[in-house]
């Protein structure tokens, strides 16, 4: 049984210690103009074992994958290598400054080529930049991208097209770079609607973003249909690259028709998701539209590694510097250790995703095709009307048992949805328990699973309340 | 067999397979039309050991701040990072965890949040911060997002003195709101925004000034509150850009009234990087919450009124609000947030203000170090400095840089490309990991490459 | 479905709004019991400005709950004359009167036609009958 700790542990402020500091730094005298001087610092007094402690406490309170299962669908919560951590620690990675002379950073500039190629290559992309700081910052880019380009061509292009069943960020990226997005149904297997897409596409169309697997895991085989449909409007096809986990050996966005990718470093790519970040995002496209990329991209010249700045018509800036390169430095390790075994870690993440699937579907539905790709979505709604219990408490009652809960209502088209995506990093063994037990909470006394969770360090939190009474910083409290 | 050790249920294939029942691999893949199948080839994997002789090798291609002073800023600087906030952070508890949607076994990522948030809030003075943006740029382009979604003006007044960079990535987050740029030129004499001409840029038509203090030439008298009377007289928002570690020492942003402080958080406990991961600091007036982008933690009680930690106001962000989203963000700099809230946890109260003026004693004294220098003025501009001060040079800047690197030493940035009005102007940073012996370093390489220009040799 | 309450006096949209005719061209907009009670703990709700000139079905404002954001789509096309700022500053208005104190806003009608287009009470109920099944 699963048991998190369950410390009370005061805020670090709380642990103040009149005149207490945890570094050691020597006191100087400086002039400093009145109207400039600050009088009050309040923050923390506290000393080095303190704040070690306290917040070694707090990461006992925290789940992580190198804890259990974490099968939340679309984020490929993979095994984060270690040799990937210890490498980005090295010095002569961590104290590079950007703006160094490039004859003083050849190696980090290597790195960065071959990864450009590498990631190219795996995507069946002409040219990469790396430098989105996450998924949603790349598909800002590409919009970014479109933009420039028709404004190229002298098109008016103001709409960009989005199944229902996409991301967030899909739309929230688009709008942000000033399209008006145009949502289409999908079909009921989840699949896009090409009827649907046919009255959408129009010559207003700038560009659809698409993910394929999409996001209830199941591949979209009408692909090529699909690209044909939008370039013979002149539009262009983006691939978001959440599910590449489930598709690398097998086949390339690129060569399924789509103009431009991004790669989720963090998820495909093994690096930590670290909390919520930092991630990487890369962004791939077609050689047409390379002269749009954001400056710098890393070139060569012999045996020389050089920020490339001759990106002619490029879209400029979207972040400081060229990426995150630490973040970017662990996917470069991965990459270099799987080579072409790369193709056998989507097999295993589709195998446990299919294996699962066909255990879980026993006692909970799991709509659209059965054929699914390394992921997959249940719907407790049959379960909701049966037994009381929805894909929010069901979630809530597998935390007692140490696995992380699937993501929950996502995608919106199913309706108590939950998205599982196991990874190649479980074992049968895992997998089988993680079907054992969504079958024994389902069995469960109902009022236990919509009481749950019971074994957290805290009980189900009373949402409502912590958004009327706001509570933002510990000056509120 | 590189990734075999990492993939546990291969061990089990057959059997899974048997169970699906299906023959091969291949079945799970038929789904995947003919015309779009393609293999890649990407080489051979390798092993660990391999892999790690060759990034040693790479490894050895750099020269780091900690092999050869580097005296470069310009939006970021090199601090020490503690030792015991890599610990923290290495704590796979916390890395390998994902965004606390599930706030329940999420408590120590989201209680760490929580103090980090709090910990700026102290710093800034402000009321509301945000989990993070991914760094300075980027928070600024967000907040000129932000200014307009509150006052529905278009025009965004920013100083000409600021990082090019830090400009670009602004104009493409205002591009889809048709928003414009206006530039206030700085006096040519000390450094900071020509009061005259701010004013004549600030109209009714202004969503926000931005001011930066200490400013891109390390002065930290920048015009600041000049900025803020003016903005509040055509009721534009003030968005001031801050140094953190300088407000350990200097008045904080509240105090000039900001309504968006952002800034450049990465220096508080995460190494330079060669550019990333960064940190974005965001924070705002409680009054301007709902408009505000990125992640925010707030502290509630659970059923058994135990005080927890979680995630709200949810509804702003992309995953809800969609195309209506304050904006796209949705994986952050977490873990940057997390280590400099144990950064700011150790340094504290008098850490960090004890640091704070130490790096201006050390800029002081590299100033007089080189302002004795022949053929050399500092600073150029006049004025009380952070960590980072101009430097006029007799000679060209580009060959100086030559010669400082060939004599194991970086030099400063030079403006010569992006100021051409300032050709002969270096922007020299530094801080507490700078030595004596480094300074040492640097004034002899500077006099030596002045005397070999002087005798004709370069 | 006596749990939600629809008022006989007023018309309905397919997207949850209700419409009440105050005059030959003013119509009081807001949404219905079962959007309210679909939406949960409502936190925050975002009006258009007044002076706004919206068509049908367009989507005007904005009503954010804890876990959920919805759109509210004006049922006619006109101008916003009236906003009430009220459910602005205290949200729990829109939950406890959605029909009465509740309301978000009000449109002068440009196409008094566009009102034969709406949902009657009747209709509306059969509507929400057939989304709980």
């Amino acid at each position: 049984m699963y048991r998190q700790a369950r410390y009370e542990e005061p805020l670090i402020k709380e642990l103040s210690i009149k005149g207490a500091v945890g570094v050691d730094i020597p006191e100087v005298d400086v002039d400093i103009p009145e109207e400039w001087l600050r009088e009050e610092l309040p923050l923390p007094e506290v000393t080095e074992p303190q704040v070690v402690r306290h917040f070694t406490k707090l990461s006992q309170m925290n789940y992580g994958i190198d804890i259990g299962t974490y099968p939340l669908g679309s984020c490929t919560m993979k095994y984060n290598l270690k040799i990937s951590e210890l490498v980005s620690k090295f010095p002569e990675f961590a104290y590079i400054h950007p703006y160094q002379d490039e004859s003083t950073v050849q190696g980090a500039l290597r790195i960065m080529y071959e990864l450009q190629n590498m990631l190219a290559e795996i995507t069946g992309m002409d040219a990469v930049s790396l430098q989105p700081a996450a998924g949603a910052h790349a598909e800002f880019v590409g919009m970014l991208i479109a933009r420039a380009y028709f404004e190229d061509r002298g098109e008016d292009r103001t709409e960009v097209i989005v199944p229902d069943s996409a991301h967030g960020t899909n739309p929230a990226s688009a709008a942000m770079a000033g399209y008006k997005v145009v949502e289409i149904p999908s079909r009921e297997d989840g699949t896009v609607d090409l009827k649907a897409l046919e009255s959408a596409i129009s010559e207003r169309t700038a560009a659809m973003m698409l993910t394929n697997p999409n996001t209830l895991g199941i591949f979209e085989d009408n692909i090529l249909e699909i690209a044909e449909m939008l370039h013979d409007q002149g539009a262009l096809l983006y691939y978001d690259g959440a599910n590449l986990n489930g598709i690398m050996g097998y086949t390339r966005p690129g060569d399924m028709g789509f103009d431009m990718v991004h790669i989720n470093i963090h998820k495909t790519f093994s690096a930590p998701h670290g909390g919520g970040g930092p991630g990487a995002g890369a962004i791939g496209v077609k050689g047409f539209l390379k002269e749009y990329l954001p400056v710098p991209i890393v070139s060569r010249e012999g045996e020389r590694y050089y920020l490339d700045y001759e990106i002619p018509k490029s879209i400029g800036k979207v972040k400081m510097f060229y990426g995150n390169f630490l973040v970017l430095l662990k996917a470069y390790v991965y990459i270099k250790m799987a080579g072409n075994d790369l193709k056998k870690v989507t097999e295993q993440a589709v195998l446990n995703a299919n294996y699962l699937k066909s255990k879980v579907e026993k006692f909970i539905e799991v709509p659209g095709k059965p054929l699914k790709k390394h992921e997959f979505v249940a719907s407790a709604k049959r379960l909701h009307k049966e037994r009381g219990i929805r894909a929010m408490d069901i979630s809530k009652r597998i935390l007692d048992y140490g696995i992380h809960a699937p993501t929950m209502y996502f995608p919106l088209i199913v309706e108590e949805a939950l998205m599982v995506e196991p990874t190649e990093s479980e074992s049968k063994m895992d997998l089988d328990r993680y079907a054992e037990v969504l079958q024994r909470i389902i069995s469960e006394d109902p009022e236990i699973v919509r009481s749950a969770p019971h074994n957290t360090r805290v009980r189900r939190i009373n949402e409502a309340k912590a958004n009327r009474e706001l509570k933002l910083t510990w000056n509120d409290i | 067999m590189p990734v075999d050790h990492l993939l546990p249920s291969l061990f089990s294939r057959e059997e899974m397979l048997k169970e699906l029942g299906l023959s091969s691999i291949e079945d799970l893949f038929s789904d995947i039309p003919e015309k779009v199948r393609k293999e890649f080839n990407i080489g051979n994997g390798k092993s660990e050991y391999e892999v790690f002789r060759e990034l040693r090798a790479l490894a050895r291609m750099n020269k780091c701040a900690l092999d050869m002073p580097v005296f470069l800023g310009g939006g970021l600087k090199i601090h020490y990072v503690p030792s015991a906030v890599i610990e923290i952070i290495s704590r796979s508890e916390f890395y390998t965890s994902y965004t606390p949607y599930q706030p329940e076994i999420s408590q120590g990522m989201l209680q760490a949040l929580f103090e980090y948030q709090s910990l700026i809030a102290d710093l800034t003075g402000m009321e509301v911060v945000n989990a993070s943006m991914y760094d300075s740029a980027t928070a600024l382009g967000e907040a000129a997002r932000m200014a307009y979604s509150i006052n529905r003006r278009k025009k965004i007044v920013i100083p000409k003195h600021i990082n090019w960079e830090k400009k670009s990535v602004l104009e493409n987050y205002i591009k889809g709101l048709n928003m414009e740029i206006v530039e206030v030129p700085y006096d040519p004499e000390k450094g900071i925004l020509d009061e005259e001409c701010l004013k004549d840029a600030v109209d009714e038509d202004t969503a926000a000034v931005y001011v930066e203090y200490p400013n891109f030439f390390g002065i930290i008298n920048e015009n600041v509150r000049t900025a803020s009377d003016i903005a509040k007289e055509k009721k534009a928002l003030l968005i001031i850009g801050v140094d953190p570690i300088a407000l350990g020492v200097l008045k904080p942003p509240s105090d000039f009234d900001a309504d968006i402080v952002v800034g450049e958080g990465g220096i508080l406990g995460n190494p330079p990087g060669f550019g990333g991961p960064l940190l974005g600091i965001f924070a705002t007036k409680r009054k301007y919450v709902m408009k505000m982008p990125g992640r925010l933690i707030g502290m509630g009680e659970d059923a058994e009124g135990k005080r927890a930690f979680l995630m709200v106001l949810q509804a702003r962000e992309q995953h809800i609000r969609r195309y209506k989203a304050t904006s796209n963000i949705c994986t952050n700099e977490a873990l940057c947030a997390v280590a400099s809230a144990v950064y700011l946890s150790l340094l504290g109260k008098h850490g960090l203000r004890r640091l704070a003026k130490l790096n201006i004693y050390k800029a002081k004294k590299l100033m007089r170090l080189i302002d004795s220098l022949e053929g050399f003025k500092a600073p150029y501009f006049q004025g009380y400095h952070f960590n980072e001060f101009t430097v006029l040079s007799e000679i060209d800047p580009h060959v100086i840089h030559e010669g400082l690197l060939s004599r194991g030493v970086h030099g400063g940035l030079i403006l010569a490309e992006e100021f051409p009005e300032l050709y002969s102007v270096t922007l020299y940073a530094t801080t507490e990991v700078h030595s004596d012996e480094d300074y040492e370093k640097l004034i002899s390489a500077l006099r030596e490459v002045y005397e070999s220009v002087q005798a004709g040799k370069i | 479905m006596a749990e939600y309450e629809i008022r006989d006096d007023r018309l309905y949209t397919k997207t949850h709004e209700w419409a009440l005719k105050e005059s030959e061209n003013r119509v009081r907009v807001g949404i219905t019991d079962y959007a309210v009670k679909k939406l949960g703990d409502i936190i925050y709700v975002e009006l258009p400005e007044v002076g706004t000139e919206v068509t049908a079905g367009s989507d005007v404002a904005t009503i954010d709950s804890v876990k959920a954001s919805e759109s509210i789509y004006a049922p006619v096309s006109g101008k916003i004359i009236e906003t009430n700022e009220d459910v602005v500053n205290d949200t729990t208005k829109i939950m406890e009167s959605p029909y009465d104190d509740g309301w978000l806003f009000v449109i002068e009608l440009s196409n008094p036609e566009e009102l034969n287009s709406l949902l009657s009470p009747e209709d509306y109920r059969k509507l929400i009958e057939e989304e709980e099944a």
